[in-house]
């Protein structure tokens, strides 16, 4: 007898005193029993099946939002704004302050800049307001 | 070479699944009756614990019941019942890993009739399972399909979503490594 003969031969010997200790008629019996105790656990599985894909949707979205508000605070972090949302809080001699320190660093910037500088204060606070916003482009 | 045994009465499996289908629990137990004892030879020979062979049989049928509907007679219905019972036991090793549950030692088994001849009987047998155990999950259920339960290539292809071909390699490659361990 060759060795795969042999191992075929063992190979349906496998398993042969377990199948012979069975029970058929009872495990028939049991599992009919428990086929009518259990019906069928579609909704189960339905409600397991959207929980899963509302998971995901959770996570998908939730991803997205952080990404979308990293990508916003990276463009909302340029100076220029921070300062045009504090504007309407300044007072007239604030806004003096800040508009004589963007004269000053332009003046130290570039020599180009000119002396009429010293008008503002002739502005009222409306007018401040303007040439900063100018200022900002 | 392995000689298929004789194929199950397929016609009839194929009336008691829509009898089953129908509401008839006497289809269901008489497809249990039809099956059973080759589901519980294949899944002890892939290394289901004696004690636990019933209840694996049990469950392999209530999830075939459950989901006949996806059965579409691409292979026999006991191949099928088969591979099903495959899957089964490989969530009951996942669990009984968790659990650290080991199955019942070779040594403290119901032992009956001549002790000696039992002894020179079972040897080649555990060491052909001890053997099936260290093959991949798909080369050892080839094995089993083919020289167990005496499948055709095509047949075993068609339950384990392969081609003939395929599953002619990996039984050759289980019986050349269950040769080494045998021997």
């Amino acid at each position: 007898m060759s060795d795969e003969a042999r191992l075929e031969n063992l190979a349906k010997r496998l398993g042969a005193r377990a199948a012979e200790r069975l029970d058929v008629a009872a495990t028939a019996q049991k599992v009919v029993e428990r086929l009518r105790e259990q019906p069928v656990r579609r909704i189960v599985w339905v409600q397991q099946t959207w929980l899963r894909i509302a998971a995901a949707l959770v996570v998908v979205v939730g991803g997205a939002v952080a990404v979308r508000q990293n990508v916003v605070r990276s463009h909302a972090a340029h100076p220029a704004h921070l300062v045009a949302d504090d504007l309407s809080d300044l007072s007239t001699d604030e806004l003096r302050d800040v508009l004589a320190t963007f004269d000053q660093l332009i003046r130290t910037d570039s020599g180009a800049v000119p002396e009429s500088s010293t008008d503002l204060h002739e502005l009222d606070a409306q007018q401040l307001r303007a040439v900063l916003r100018s200022l900002e482009g | 070479m392995a000689h298929p045994l004789p194929r199950p009465e397929t016609s009839g499996d194929a009336a008691l699944i829509l009898a089953w289908q129908s509401g008839d629990e006497q289809a269901a137990a008489e497809l249990v009756g039809r099956h059973a004892r080759p589901l519980a030879r294949f899944l002890a020979g892939a290394g289901a614990p004696d004690a636990d062979v019933d209840d694996l049989v049990q469950e392999t049928f209530i999830r075939a019941f459950r989901s006949v509907g996806r059965f579409r007679g691409q292979c026999q219905f006991r191949t099928w019942l088969l591979t099903i019972g495959g899957n089964v036991l490989k969530d009951f090793g996942r669990r009984a890993a968790r659990r650290k549950v080991l199955p019942l030692d070779e040594a403290v088994r119901d032992v009956t009739g001549d002790p000696h001849e039992h002894a020179e009987a079972r040897e080649a047998e555990e060491l052909l399972a001890a053997g099936l155990q260290k093959l991949p999950r798909l080369q050892r259920e080839v094995f089993l399909l083919r020289a167990q339960q005496g499948l055709e290539y095509d047949e075993i292809a068609a339950a384990l979503a392969t081609t003939p071909g395929a599953a002619r390699v990996h039984y050759h490659h289980a019986v050349r490594k269950l040769k080494e361990i045998v021997e």
